[in-house]
């Protein structure tokens, strides 16, 4: 008991002598702003009208070529390159701008409805059987989109000779018209999407800049925060290597079927986040209004340095990081994965750079809840 | 004298360290009084509305299938390799108990997983759950097929300690206890030190200002921030025969941590350590309640120490019983309890040292003891005086005494 009680004395003395703070280990967080002069419009007007908007034009332009090229293939039916090319390219292309999910895009649920991955091949398969099914369905969600192309492209068959026997055999119309209707899906969200982003969408966003929860700042630093941790960190490397379940699954990744893809997607998912905090144009380089340039302007400071400079940095130490290993596909066959969780250690680290630092100092509440509890 | 300096030298480097950053000078209240409006219940009981806000059953869920696991680990008849790795992983319905089965929690996906350790050491975390993984293996695929072995150094098989057969692979090693005391450090010990009782965790989000508003989780009645902190109580009471209540029945509710909080507690020279953890998780609980972080945070850091200090005084008594075994030349006792003690040090490098914010001994330092205890032929070939140098290392790291832990 005395020996209790000696323990109890000494903290008692710690506790007495200083601030709480002993559990995190960075004590230093940014400064509060000084005086804040930063207009939120022009930061807004950026993003809306050089990423955001140039970004979904291109996008449409890449799935109408996808369109293109499906209608082509399931005329001819003969060699899969050029609809596997546009696929790769609408693909690509998109994980330029799936960080978007604000307003229209988060109002039609674009994410989710082309991205889930992996796709139900069971889902899929019925759904072709059937011969008729409802494409607005959440249920549907996870059977249509780029996975499910991916699938249909090159998961059907063991080779590009059994995948073509099958669109030429005798369900083959089924699967023709399946893999249409999911283009012209695809196509017709974006169509609405860029429709409301350049009708009145553009001025309602950038109307709204003031600061509360409801206001576009916060909405879209929420949303873009959201993005990184949930879809591009945990999404594309967290779940295949195995940090939540403790377990390696390498079927979890992004075109499974295509194969040798997933790091190469997660690389152009991480530029475009990179780029969107720098404010980089969509089209062309130039810098404009963003989050880096409202840290530098608010002068934010992270243990003596400039805050948007030290999230920058961890950008590019993260890219470097994933740019050393070989395809997601071969990394994952390590046990455990040494290489691949190192680096994702380093796509990890921007997350509390973001959802701590950055958006104390911008005053911005983070919306959503860790879904890792218990 | 030797003790009195350093545990004096402790303190002031104590009061230094923590003052050394502490630029605003606030100085804080140490604890509560009636100014602070903290009301603490008898027992670990809190409601909003009248319904209970208490709530920690994903923890009481991994202590169960703990106990399965280490169970079957022994079930020479019926178990195989997949069966336990299955039972780690909670995959293709291992238990007898439907509910663990329906569970989307498992063992394996929170050993070494928490915020503070982890979040950016996933190879770490790898590796430790690959090295349970690997010890469920070689109990199935070294011990099983040596079950009507004689143990010799180098050879796996059965050893008699008084009543009881050990079953010990080539080293002397019983892979059922070094997963069972792993465990106490890498899924209890992390979890709630590293993970629920951080700020990264408490603080996350929201939960300062949903917690200042009463805001709950959709359709729960506590807030975030207080069932990230029963999450940590959890641990430790989990399966207690009253869960509001424990103290009465610490250390007969399960195989882990809450064994061990009352074996501590029985030794006289630690007397008083389950109230005090208790009282620490009620008091931090009630905090919470009363939206005083500072006091919260106080309690934390109690529970650091105390908690960190029974793996601490287990691995030092285990490794001075250990040595009375060997040198009463009685080596399957000797064993049994090198095989405790082996799973406690392996839990240090999960402790967490409130004054560095990090484990009293890292993960090399807990390989390099490792090391020792395993070179040659392991139990074998350890002496006295290898087991006594352990013990003070230890020890000395924490504020016990050699002769403190290793008696009762």
């Amino acid at each position: 008991m005395r020996k209790i009680f000696g323990f109890l004395m000494i903290f008692i003395l710690f506790v007495y002598a200083c601030s709480s703070d002993d559990s995190t280990p960075d004590t230093s967080g940014p400064l509060p702003p000084a005086n804040s002069t930063f207009e939120r419009g022009p930061l807004l007007e950026n993003i809306a009208d050089n990423i955001i908007i140039p970004g979904y034009i291109d996008f449409l332009s890449k799935v109408e070529a996808l369109e293109d090229a499906t209608t082509a293939f399931v005329t001819t039916t003969d060699d899969l390159t050029a609809i596997r090319a546009a696929w790769l390219e609408a693909y690509t292309t998109w994980q330029r701008v799936s960080l978007f999910e604000n307003g229209p895009a988060e109002t039609v649920g674009l994410r989710l409805n082309v991205n889930i991955f992996p796709a139900n091949v069971t889902t899929i398969e019925d759904n072709i059987t059937i011969g008729s099914y409802d494409l607005g369905l959440s249920s549907n969600r996870s059977a249509k989109g780029f996975p499910t192309i991916d699938y249909l492209l090159y998961g059907i068959g063991v080779d590009d000779t059994a995948i073509l026997a099958i669109y030429n055999g005798s369900e083959g119309d089924a699967y023709k018209q399946y893999l249409q209707d999911i283009v012209a899906d695809m196509q017709s969200l974006t169509i609405t999407v860029l429709d409301e982003w350049q009708g009145g969408f553009r001025d309602t966003f950038v109307d709204n800049d003031g600061s509360s929860a409801t206001a576009s700042v916060d909405r879209l630093v929420n949303d873009y925060i959201f993005y990184y941790e949930r879809h591009l960190r945990a999404g594309k490397m967290g779940i295949p290597g195995g940090i939540f379940s403790g377990t390696v699954e390498p079927n979890t990744i992004e075109a499974l079927y295509a194969g040798d893809l997933s790091k190469q997607l997660f690389l152009e998912g991480l530029d475009a986040v990179q780029d969107f905090f720098n404010g980089r144009a969509y089209n062309g380089n130039a810098l404009g209004v963003s989050l880096s340039s409202y840290l530098d302007d608010l002068n934010v400071l992270k243990e003596g340095a400039d805050l948007s400079t030290i999230i920058d940095n961890q950008f590019n130490t993260a890219r470097q990081a994933v740019q050393g290993l070989g395809s997601f596909e071969q990394e994952l066959q390590n046990n455990p994965p040494t290489a691949f969780l190192n680096a994702y250690d380093e796509v990890q680290r921007i997350v509390p750079l973001l959802k701590v630092d950055m958006v104390s100092a911008l005053s911005i509440s983070i919306d959503f809840s860790d879904a890792d509890g218990d | 004298m030797k003790k009195i300096i350093l545990s004096t030298l402790a303190i002031a480097t104590l009061i230094f360290t923590s003052c050394s950053d502490d630029d605003d000078g606030v100085i804080v209240d140490p604890g509560p009084g009636p100014e602070l409006n903290i009301e603490v219940p008898t027992t670990y009981s809190f409601e909003r509305d009248g319904e209970s806000t208490v709530s920690f059953s994903g923890q009481t869920t991994r202590i169960l299938m703990g106990e399965a696991l280490i169970s079957s680990m022994q079930d020479f008849d019926t178990a195989t390799e997949q069966s336990l790795l299955d039972m780690y992983a909670n995959e293709n319905t291992p238990f007898e108990d439907e509910d663990l089965n329906a569970s989307s929690k498992s063992v394996r996906g929170k050993v070494a997983a928490s915020q503070d350790y982890f979040s950016t050491n996933s190879a770490a975390s790898a590796t430790i759950k690959q090295y349970f993984a690997d010890l469920i293996s070689a109990q199935v695929n070294e011990v099983f097929p040596a079950q009507t072995t004689e143990a010799t150094a180098g050879v796996a098989g059965q050893i008699a300690d008084g009543n009881s057969t050990r079953y010990i692979n080539d080293k002397g090693l019983e892979y059922n206890q070094a997963v069972t005391k792993g465990l106490i450090g890498a899924l209890m010990i992390d979890q709630a030190l590293n993970n629920y009782l951080g700020t990264a965790v408490l603080d996350a989000g929201t939960n300062i200002e949903d917690n200042d508003n009463d805001i709950v989780v959709d359709g729960e009645a506590y807030t975030d921030m207080e069932h990230k902190w029963d999450e940590a109580y959890g641990y430790a009471y989990g399966t207690a025969f009253d869960l509001a209540d424990p103290n009465p029945t610490i250390g007969e509710d399960d195989s882990f941590l809450n064994k061990y909080i009352g074996r501590v507690e029985g030794d006289s020279d630690f007397a008083g350590i389950a109230a005090a953890i208790f009282d620490a998780f009620k008091l931090g609980r009630a905090a919470i309640v009363a939206k005083n972080y500072t006091v919260r945070d106080e309690q934390a850091t109690i529970l650091r120490e105390l908690l960190s200090q029974v793996i601490g005084v287990r691995a030092v008594y285990y490794l001075q019983q250990g040595k009375n075994g060997i040198e009463a030349n009685d080596l399957g006792g000797a064993f049994h309890d090198l095989s405790e003690g082996f799973g406690f040090i392996y839990s240090l490098q999960f402790t967490r040292n409130p004054l560095t914010n990090q484990p009293y001994f890292s993960a090399d330092e807990v390989q390099e003891f490792i090391d020792q205890l395993t070179s040659g032929n392991g139990f074998w070939d350890v002496t006295p005086e290898t087991l006594d140098t352990l013990s003070s290392t230890i020890s000395e790291r924490f504020t016990f005494t050699v002769a403190q832990a290793g008696s009762i």
